[in-house]
C-alpha cells in the first residue's frame, strides 16, 4: 500500500513539474499581456515595476523555487489575471464541481447500465440494434449541443428550470445530464462487450441448466464479471469528468472549477493552471488506486501482487487472476 | 457618443442556432415582447434588473487596463471628478462643483463639492481627491501598481479647504478629459491602501457611485445594490437622488446562444454582445436593441512599417482606397454600425472629417500599385516587383466576434487589387507576442475612450510605442501631437487637431475602419437605460416595470 502511494505521489510531482516547465516555455501571460496590450501600452519604466511585483524577472528556476517553496508553506499563490487567491478559487469552485461530476458519474452509470442490460439481453433484436449505436451516437454529438438542446427545452421552452439558476438541485440537473451523457459512451461500450463476453462464456450454460432465472443470471453472475473492464473504465472517466466540466460549466454558467480552468488556461494564469493540473493529477491518482482497492470485492479472485508493482512501476498496476471455478 | 434604437424589422436571415433546433421554432410564441401600455404615470422605484455579459470580470484595478465590462462596473460604483456629457462631449461638474484653468495651461483648481461620502462612510472631500490624483499620477511601486498612463506629469497636487490644486510639468490640453475617464475614478483610502490583489477584485472597490457591490461569486455573478442616500450625480444626466433600481445582477454568460436564449425566454433583462445576424431577430420579438457608439478613437487597422512593402507610401494608400468600407458595413453589419470617417469619432474635440480621402476607388488604388513598381502578377493573380509578391500579414483581432468575417471580406478586397493578405489566428494569452510579431503588417486598434489624442499618443508616439512601427520616426507627426497637448487656446487646437488627422491619413499609416458599436439588447419593461459618454452601460437612470 505504502509503495502505491509513494507512486501517486511520483506522478502528481512529474505532472506538476512538467506542467511548469510547459508553462513557462510558452509565451505570453496575463501580465504580459496587460503591459503589452496594444490598446493601451503601458510605458516601460512603469511596466518594470510590475514584472518585478510578480517576479517576472528572475529566471525560471528562481520563480519554480518561489513557487515551490509557496507551494510547501500550503500557498497556491494568486491569480495573474484576477487577482483571486488560487486558494480562494478552488473554494469556490470544487464544491459546484464535485457536486456536478458526482451526478453526472451517476447518470453515466445508469444510463451505461440500463444501455448496456438491454443492447445485451434484450430480447428484441431492434431494441438490441438501436442501443449498441447509443455510444457512438453519445461519442459523436458534442456536450454543448447536448447542453443548448437541454436549455432549450427545459428551460426556454418550457420554463421549469431557470437558465441562471445555479444553486438549487434544479440548476443541476441540466448541467449533470449534459456531462453524464458526455462521459457515458466509453463506459457503455465496454460494458457492452463485457456483458457480450461473459454471456457467451460456458458457465452461463451450466446456471441456465441449474434452472436460475435470467434476471438471476444477469444480476447476480453476469454484471459482476462482465463489468470488471469498465470498472478500471469508470475510474478513467474522471479525468472525462473534469474535461467536461469545462465545456459544461461554461454553457451552464456554473462557476466550478472546469469554469476556472477554462478562463485560466484561455489567459494562460499559470499560477491557477498549476494548480488546477495538481488537483487533478492528485485526483487521478486516488481515484485509480481505490479502483485496485476495489476489485478483489467485486471479483475474488482478483488479489493485488505488491512485489510486481515495485518492479514494474510503469505498469502501475498488476492484477492476478487465480484459476479456478468462480 | 451616439445611441440608436431601432424598432422591429422584417427578417434577413435567420440565426443558425434557430435553423439546427426545429423546437426553437416555436419560439416566437414565448418571446417576451409584450406591449407596453403606457398609461398613467409608471412607479420608477424598485426592482432588480438582471443584465448579462459576455465576459466575466477581471480586474478592476483602475490604472491597469481594465477589460470593457470591467470599465463598466466601475462607472455604476464610482465617481469622478468631472462629467463628459454623453451626447455633446461636453465637460460639466461632478465631484468638482467648478475649476479654473490657469492662463498657462499649468494650473487647475478644482473646488470639490461638499457632503459627499464613500460607500464605507469616508468623506469624499478635498484631501481624498487630491490622494486620488496623487495615486493615479504616480502609482504605487511597493506594490506594482502602474501610474495612469494617461496622466500628464504632475509636479504637485496640493488640497485645502474644499479646493484641490494641480499643478503640472508642461500643459496637457485633454487633462479634463482623462478626469472624466473611468480609469480616474475616484476611491475611498481603503481601496487605494488595498494591496493590488484586493483592488483588482471589484468587492474591493469602494467608490461614491450610486451602486455599492453587494457581493460577487467570481465568474458567475456580481450584485449592485442601489446606493442610499445617493444625492450627487451630474446634472447632465437628468435624474437626481437615488437610483431607481434596488438591485443589479450582472451575470458572465459567455456562450453567445445560452445568453441570447436567456434574454428570449425573459430570464434577463438586457444583454450585452449580439451578433449582426441576430440584431434583427431580437428587433423583430419586441426587443429594444441600443447600439451606443463611444466618443474616442474608431476601429481602424495600422498598418506597420517594419514590413519593407508598407514603407512605401503609394502601397499604403492603395490599401486605403482600395477597401470597400461601405460595402463591408452593407454585408456583415446592420444599420447600427457605421464606416469610420476618421481616426476618431465625429464627437470627439478636433474631428475633422476625412471622408474624402477614404473613399472606395479601385482605379486609384491599382495605379498607386502600378506606380510602385508592382506591375506584374503571378499565376494567382497577386501583384509582383522584383519576382516579390505582395504578401501581407495581419492577425486577427481576437476582442471582436464579428472580427473573422471582416477580416475575410478586406481580403477579398484586397485580392482584387492583388494582394495576398494572409489571415492569422491568434488566442487570447498570445494575443500581445502575435501582435508584435515581426511579419505582422497590420494589426486593429482604436476603442472608446473620452481623451482620444492621449491614446493615439501613447500609441503612435515613434518616441514611444512607435504603433506604426515607423523606421525612421516621424518629427512632423511628434510635432503635431505635441503642440495639440500644450495648446491652450481651443480653436488653435482644433487647427492642430485638423493637420493631425490630414497627415496620418495622407501618410495613410493607418486605416480607419468602422465605428466601434456596442449593441444591447434591452426588454422592452425596461426604460431609461442609459451610457456614459465611453458608451458603458449607466443603471442609474434606469427602471423597470417588473418589481
Amino acid at each position: 500500500m505504502a509503495g502505491r502511494a509513494g507512486h501517486a505521489l511520483l506522478v502528481v510531482a512529474l505532472v506538476y513539474l512538467l506542467t511548469y516547465w510547459v508553462l513557462f516555455a510558452l509565451p505570453g501571460d496575463p501580465v504580459r499581456n496587460r503591459l503589452e496590450n496594444p490598446q493601451n501600452p503601458v510605458p516601460p519604466e512603469q511596466a518594470q515595476v510590475i514584472i518585478e511585483y510578480y517576479n517576472l524577472d528572475q529566471s525560471a528556476v528562481e520563480q519554480f523555487f518561489i513557487t515551490l517553496g509557496r507551494l510547501f508553506q500550503g500557498d497556491l499563490g494568486y491569480s495573474l489575471g484576477t487577482g483571486r487567491a488560487v486558494g480562494e478559487l478552488f473554494a469556490q469552485g470544487i464544491g459546484s464541481t464535485l457536486l456536478l461530476a458526482l451526478v453526472a458519474f451517476g447518470i453515466a452509470v445508469l444510463i451505461a447500465a440500463l444501455v448496456a442490460v438491454f443492447a445485451v439481453f434484450s430480447r428484441s433484436a431492434a431494441v438490441r440494434a438501436v442501443l449498441t449505436v447509443y455510444p457512438s451516437l453519445a461519442l459523436s454529438t458534442p456536450s454543448f449541443l447536448v447542453g443548448l438542446f437541454l436549455l432549450q427545452v427545459f428551460s426556454y421552452q418550457l420554463g421549469w428550470i431557470s437558465a441562471l439558476d445555479t444553486d438549487g438541485p434544479a440548476g443541476v440537473i441540466l448541467p449533470a445530464l449534459t456531462l453524464g451523457i458526455a462521459v457515458s459512451p466509453s463506459v457503455t461500450q465496454v460494458l457492452i462487450q463485457g456483458l457480450g463476453e461473459a454471456n457467451d462464456q460456458p458457465f452461463v450454460k451450466v446456471l441456465k441448466a441449474k434452472g436460475l432465472s435470467r434476471s438471476r443470471i444477469i444480476g447476480r453472475h453476469l454484471l459482476r464479471n462482465g463489468s470488471i473492464p469498465a470498472l478500471t473504465l469508470l475510474a478513467l472517466t474522471i479525468a472525462d469528468l473534469i474535461a467536461g466540466s469545462v465545456i459544461v460549466e461554461s454553457v451552464f454558467n456554473r462557476a466550478g472549477l472546469g469554469l476556472v480552468t477554462e478562463q485560466a488556461v484561455r489567459s494562460q494564469d499559470s499560477p491557477v493552471v498549476l494548480a488546477v493540473v495538481l488537483f487533478v493529477a492528485a485526483l487521478y491518482s486516488v481515484v485509480n488506486l481505490i479502483a485496485d482497492l476495489i476489485y478483489p470485492l467485486i471479483d475474488p479472485r482478483i488479489v493485488i501482487t505488491e512485489s510486481r508493482v515495485a518492479q514494474h512501476p510503469a505498469r502501475g498496476r498488476r492484477l492476478r487472476v487465480r484459476k479456478g471455478p468462480s | 457618443m451616439t445611441i440608436q434604437n431601432h424598432p422591429a424589422r422584417r427578417t434577413r436571415r435567420t440565426a443558425l442556432w434557430l435553423a439546427v433546433t426545429p423546437l426553437a421554432l416555436t419560439l416566437a410564441a414565448c418571446s417576451p415582447a409584450g406591449q407596453t401600455a403606457s398609461t398613467g404615470p409608471v412607479e420608477k422605484q424598485g426592482g432588480t434588473l438582471t443584465y448579462l455579459d459576455a465576459e466575466a470580470s477581471r480586474s478592476t484595478q483602475l490604472q491597469g487596463a481594465g477589460t470593457w465590462q470591467d470599465s463598466a462596473y466601475v462607472e455604476n460604483v464610482t465617481d469622478r471628478l468631472i462629467w463628459k456629457d454623453p451626447e455633446t462631449g461636453e465637460l460639466a461638474p461632478y465631484i468638482a462643483e467648478s475649476w479654473e484653468v490657469s492662463e498657462d495651461g499649468l494650473t487647475y483648481e478644482f473646488t470639490i463639492r461638499p457632503g459627499v461620502t464613500y460607500s464605507d462612510g469616508t468623506p469624499l472631500d478635498a484631501a481624498s481627491v487630491q490622494r486620488n490624483l496623487q495615486w493615479q499620477a504616480e502609482g504605487d511601486e511597493a506594490k506594482g501598481i502602474q501610474a495612469n498612463n494617461q496622466f500628464p506629469a504632475v509636479e504637485s497636487v496640493t488640497a485645502e479647504g474644499d479646493t484641490v490644486t494641480v499643478v503640472l510639468e508642461h500643459p496637457y490640453a485633454e487633462f479634463l478629459d482623462v478626469l472624466s475617464g473611468w480609469s480616474a475614478s475616484l476611491v475611498a483610502d481603503a481601496t487605494i491602501e488595498a494591496s493590488l490583489e484586493e483592488q483588482q477584485q471589484i468587492t474591493g472597490l469602494i467608490g461614491s457611485g450610486p451602486f455599492v457591490v453587494e457581493s460577487e461569486t467570481y465568474g458567475e455573478e456580481i450584485v449592485f445594490a442601489q446606493r442610499e442616500g445617493y444625492d450627487w450625480a451630474p446634472e447632465g444626466v437628468g435624474h437626481e437622488g437615488e437610483a431607481y433600481l434596488d438591485k443589479v445582477v450582472v451575470r458572465a454568460v459567455t456562450d453567445d446562444t445560452v445568453r441570447i436564449g436567456t434574454f428570449r425566454s425573459g430570464q434577463a433583462d438586457a444583454i450585452r454582445y449580439i451578433q449582426p445576424s441576430d440584431e434583427t431577430q431580437l428587433a423583430e420579438q419586441g426587443a429594444q436593441i441600443i447600439s451606443a457608439q463611444g466618443l474616442g478613437a474608431t476601429n481602424q487597422w495600422v498598418l506597420k512599417q517594419q514590413i519593407p512593402a508598407l514603407q512605401d507610401v503609394r502601397v499604403r494608400q492603395a490599401i486605403q482606397n482600395g477597401i470597400d468600407r461601405e460595402r463591408i458595413v452593407e454585408d456583415l453589419y446592420t444599420e447600427n454600425w457605421d464606416v469610420a470617417q476618421s481616426i476618431v469619432t465625429q464627437d470627439a474635440f478636433g474631428f475633422k472629417d476625412q471622408s474624402e480621402k477614404l473613399q472606395y476607388d479601385p482605379d486609384h488604388a491599382n495605379a498607386l500599385l502600378d506606380e510602385a513598381g508592382y506591375t506584374e502578377r503571378d499565376a494567382e493573380g497577386y501583384r509582383l516587383k522584383d519576382g516579390q509578391q505582395l504578401h501581407l500579414v495581419t492577425v486577427i483581432d481576437v476582442y471582436d466576434s464579428t472580427a473573422r468575417p471582416l477580416y475575410q471580406l478586406v481580403q477579398a478586397q484586397l485580392k482584387e487589387l492583388g494582394i495576398n493578405l494572409e489571415l492569422r489566428d491568434a488566442d487570447y494569452s498570445q494575443v500581445s507576442a502575435a501582435y508584435a510579431a515581426e511579419d505582422v503588417a497590420a494589426t486593429r486598434s482604436g476603442w472608446p475612450y473620452p481623451a482620444p489624442w492621449a491614446t493615439l499618443r501613447t500609441s503612435w508616439d515613434p518616441e514611444g510605442t512607435n504603433g506604426f512601427a515607423l523606421p525612421s520616426g516621424d518629427p512632423a507627426l511628434e510635432e503635431l501631437f505635441e503642440a495639440q497637448a500644450t495648446e491652450t487656446d481651443a480653436a488653435a487646437r482644433e487647427e492642430i487637431l485638423g493637420e493631425l488627422q490630414d497627415h496620418v491619413i495622407d501618410e495613410a499609416y493607418t486605416v480607419p475602419l468602422i465605428k466601434d458599436s456596442q449593441i444591447f439588447a434591452v426588454q422592452p419593461t425596461v426604460h431609461d437605460f442609459g451610457f456614459s459618454a465611453e458608451a458603458r452601460p449607466l443603471f442609474y437612470g434606469a427602471w423597470t416595470e417588473e418589481k
